[in-house]
């Protein structure tokens, strides 16, 4: 019962909190480029005005994928919440909830991919192309990641792992992650997808009023999802502490990466692979070390 | 100066007109391509190309190609003619690639046929023009109105790639531009450019109702960046034909207000290719010291932009002891912050990445495209109106043209940032060495028809006006080549083969300056009627109640 009240809350707290932590990362942003910058609810406002909004139905487009697509991301981002606490702990566990959970990740890249070819747009299926290219580095990365933790805790559940013990390869494996965490949240000089100069946003340029919505929102939820796993994992068990840490980490990590984010630019999609085939070394060492247990 | 001369007249051209600045050539339709290509071999390149209708004085159309001959510091204007029942010219293009979009033009405005183009096609006409209908043939008159006609749009298709529309409106551009891409997976198999969408006919405006004295304030509005330069090359342009001497003053006031365009031009461009890679802090960084050169601007000439400054003649405003030192002041303090970002950008490893062998325009193939400025000195040729052709008080000053041999968009970014200090060098001296004395030559005498040619370094290249004067102060033939005319036919060059994600960053590497218009003429399609902007606003609205 307890569990599922806290499941609750922590879905509701997610919904409420992302577009908000989005709000101050672009205040943050615009600080560093000496800009005044929108209020912190600006990106609520652009997502209930959005809502409000007419929709636009492109001609050539697949219309039953077309418009699912964008509900479909966003409510497997929300049952990933289900099985990763945030504010409070507790969650839905059982055994193998990991797998679901990176399933649930890429299930979301997958259908906004989706929806995206459906538009018959060319832009958009150039998006999706470099969608896909990055999301199948994404899941192979964090795959990696949550199996060398899974070696490491002899276990598939999550809750065996909040919090990981400190050991060699636990601390490169979570540097390891906040790296992957910062591509997966489609950032500079990771928003190849979208990229705005370039291709008019891609994957999302024929989306427009709540399928719009939907999808930046999809974004903002994955976003503190990520977090919120990394949070879990350092986090201590104390009910009191860890509310206090995570409220904190929840704060600073995002505004961190703004600030990162703002140093950059974008990098080419075959940059940004060849990259992340680089870390994927990184990875094997890690595994290879949890393997012996260090 | 002798060879040049020579090679002219052993390739029968006869020299009418030997100016400082400019040799005016008559040349016959047989001998026009060899002279041309002689002279294309001889180190000149193609810089814009000018159709005349001629028969109210001689029966005759013109055709006047201008060629750039750096070495021997002239613009040679060849002058081909034509008669009315026999309009055919041999075309040039198939000797100089760069004569390409200047004839197609001809043949668009004036109905010149020039035979053996390999592409003739039309250029600038918008697609639901009539056939046969001339518009700056002198019996056309500029207010005339012409039904448009429905036309197929002809689209090409390819098999093996993917087109992707770069434009008519796209973030990348800002203006309306269109370039069909080919592009197979993510690298682009060809290019196709298809512009002039927005051509605003001032020159059929300035021929048919403005005076010399009135075009000056058009032609600055030909650009919104650096409309100052389109300005001063007119006026120059004109003080050419009529042989009209500038006091040194107002020499020197024109090149601090040219410097100072030049500077926040630069600056704008280098906050837009920022943007489009994604580094939207240095874009937002540069802009805002760009604006302290906007302020150095609205001080000195009562205008955020340079606008409204010259006349033929001179110039309208001087300059007191006060604004020096505060331009001084300020330029300190832009070179500065400049210097910072640059090194900061040096430091980012991504941002060279993306820019660094990207948009590769071979020298040689800049030369017979006839490419201008930056794009041109990016590719390791050292050209600039500013020392080959000197103008305004250029003659007097000191300053070093920076010219790179990487070809690529690395290049062009090196070359411009290096010209932002060249520039601030060059109004440091233009300020201190300033004479005193009059600043505009009032009362001067119109010849009728006489042939003018001006150029300027603008910001984006080589800016070059032709006018022929006529009576009653008033132009005969005022024609503006603005630098992106020559830069622009070099992009599907750089294009190929290239990653998609780089097309914005190489268009942008030329600087494009599609000059922009306010007032849209939306032709509906479907009954062929003319929506102006009046009765189309009432449409959206009505369509949205």
């Amino acid at each position: 019962m307890n569990a599922i009240i806290a499941v609750i809350v922590n879905v509701i707290f997610a919904l409420l909190y992302a577009p908000l932590i989005d709000g101050v990362e672009r205040k943050i942003k615009a600080r560093v480029q000496r800009r005044k910058g929108p209020p912190i609810q600006q990106t609520w406002y652009d997502i209930l005005k959005l809502f409000k909004k007419e929709e636009i139905m492109p001609k050539d487009a697949t219309k039953s994928i077309f418009v699912s697509a964008p509900f479909m991301a966003f409510l497997s981002v929300l049952i990933a919440y289900l099985f990763v606490p945030t504010i409070l702990p507790g969650a839905l566990y059982f055994y193998g909830d990991i797998i679901v959970v990176i399933y649930l990740l890429a299930f979301s890249s997958i259908v906004l991919f989706l929806g995206a070819f459906s538009s018959g747009n060319p832009y958009a299926q150039v998006g999706a192309n470099r969608e896909m290219s990055l999301a199948v580095m994404e899941e192979i990365l964090l795959a990696f990641i949550v199996g060398s933790l899974a070696v490491l805790n002899r276990s598939l559940m999550l809750n065996r792992m909040f919090p990981l013990e400190i050991k060699v390869s636990s601390i490169i494996l979570l540097a390891f992650y906040l790296v992957v965490m910062y591509i997966a949240s489609a950032r500079v000089p990771f928003d190849i997808a979208e990229a705005e100069p370039e291709i008019a946003e891609g994957p999302f340029i024929e989306y427009s009023g709540k399928y719009l919505a939907m999808c930046k929102y999809t974004i903002f939820l994955k976003r503190i999802l990520l977090t919120s796993l990394f949070l879990n994992f350092v986090l201590p068990e104390n009910v009191l502490w860890r509310t206090i840490g995570y409220v904190i980490g929840v704060v600073i990590i995002p505004v961190i990466l703004a600030m990162i984010e703002a140093h950059m630019g974008r990098m080419r999609i075959d940059q940004a692979v060849r990259f992340m085939k680089r870390l994927s070394v990184i990875g094997i060492f890690a595994w290879v070390i949890s393997l012996f247990g260090w | 100066m002798q060879d040049i001369k020579r090679v002219i007249e052993e390739n029968n051209g006869k020299i009418v007109v030997e100016h400082d600045y400019f040799l005016l050539v008559e040349v016959s339709r047989e001998h026009v391509r060899k002279l041309a290509r002689t002279l294309f071999e001889a180190g000149a390149y193609y810089s814009t190309g000018v159709g005349s209708d001629e028969r109210p004085r001689n029966g005759f159309f013109a055709m006047y190609h201008i060629l750039n001959h750096e070495e021997s510091k002239k613009y040679i204007v060849l002058k081909v003619e034509a008669p009315e029942h026999d309009l055919r010219i041999p075309s040039i293009t198939p000797e100089i690639e760069g004569a390409n979009w200047a004839e197609r033009e001809a043949h668009d405005v004036l109905g010149i046929v020039f035979e053996g183009h390999p592409e003739p096609e039309r250029l600038i006409l918008p697609d639901d023009w009539p056939e046969g209908v001339y518009p700056l043939r002198k019996d056309f008159k500029y207010n005339e109105k012409v039904k448009p006609v429905r036309k197929e749009e002809k689209f090409i298709e390819r098999e093996d790639a993917l087109v992707l529309p770069l434009g008519p409106f796209h973030p990348t551009l800002h203006e309306p531009e269109y370039f069909e891409i080919y592009v197979d997976g993510e690298t682009i198999a060809g290019a196709r450019y298809k512009g002039f969408f927005i051509h605003r006919g001032l020159e059929k405006l300035a021929e048919g109702r403005l005076t010399i004295h009135q075009i000056p304030f058009v032609a600055e509005r030909i650009c919104g960046i650096c409309g100052y330069t389109h300005m001063i090359c007119y006026c120059q342009a004109v003080e050419n034909a009529i042989e009209l001497e500038v006091p040194e003053r107002a020499e020197y006031i024109r090149t601090l207000l040219l410097e100072i365009e030049r500077i926040h031009s630069h600056i704008l461009w280098f906050g837009v290719v920022y943007h489009l890679l994604g580094f939207d802090t240095g874009f937002m960084h540069a802009w805002r010291i760009r604006e302290k050169v906007m302020d150095i601007a609205e001080m000195l000439t009562g205008n955020r932009k340079t606008y409204g400054m010259s006349l033929v003649g001179g110039v309208r405003r001087d300059i007191d002891e006060d604004k020096k030192e505060k331009t001084l002041k300020a330029l300190r303090e832009v070179s500065q912050e400049m210097k910072k970002l640059f090194n900061d950008v040096l430091a980012m490893k991504e941002i060279l990445n993306r820019i660094e062998d990207v948009g590769i325009l071979p020298k040689d193939r800049a030369r017979s495209i006839g490419v201008v400025g930056p794009v041109a000195r990016g590719s390791g040729i050292n050209t600039d109106v500013r020392k080959d052709h000197p103008y305004a008080a250029y003659k007097y000053l000191d300053f070093k043209v920076p010219v790179y041999n990487g070809c690529d968009v690395l290049s062009r970014y090196l070359v411009r940032a290096d010209e932002i200090f060249e520039s601030i060098y060059l109004i440091e001296q233009v300020l201190d060495q300033m004479p005193g004395g009059d600043i505009m030559v009032e009362r001067f005498e119109v010849p009728e028809f006489s042939v003018g040619v001006g150029a300027t370094e603008a910001p984006r290249g080589e800016d070059v006006h032709f006018v022929i004067t006529h009576r009653g102060s008033k132009v005969y033939r005022w024609r503006p080549r603005a630098p992106t005319y020559n830069n622009l036919p070099s992009v599907p060059v750089m294009l190929e083969g290239e990653h998609l994600a780089d097309a914005p960053a190489i268009i942008g590497s030329i600087d494009p300056c599609f000059s922009c218009t306010d007032h849209v003429t939306i032709v509906d399609d479907s009954t062929g009627k003319i929506l102006f902007r009046g009765p189309l606003e009432d449409a959206i609205r009505r369509l949205k109640r």
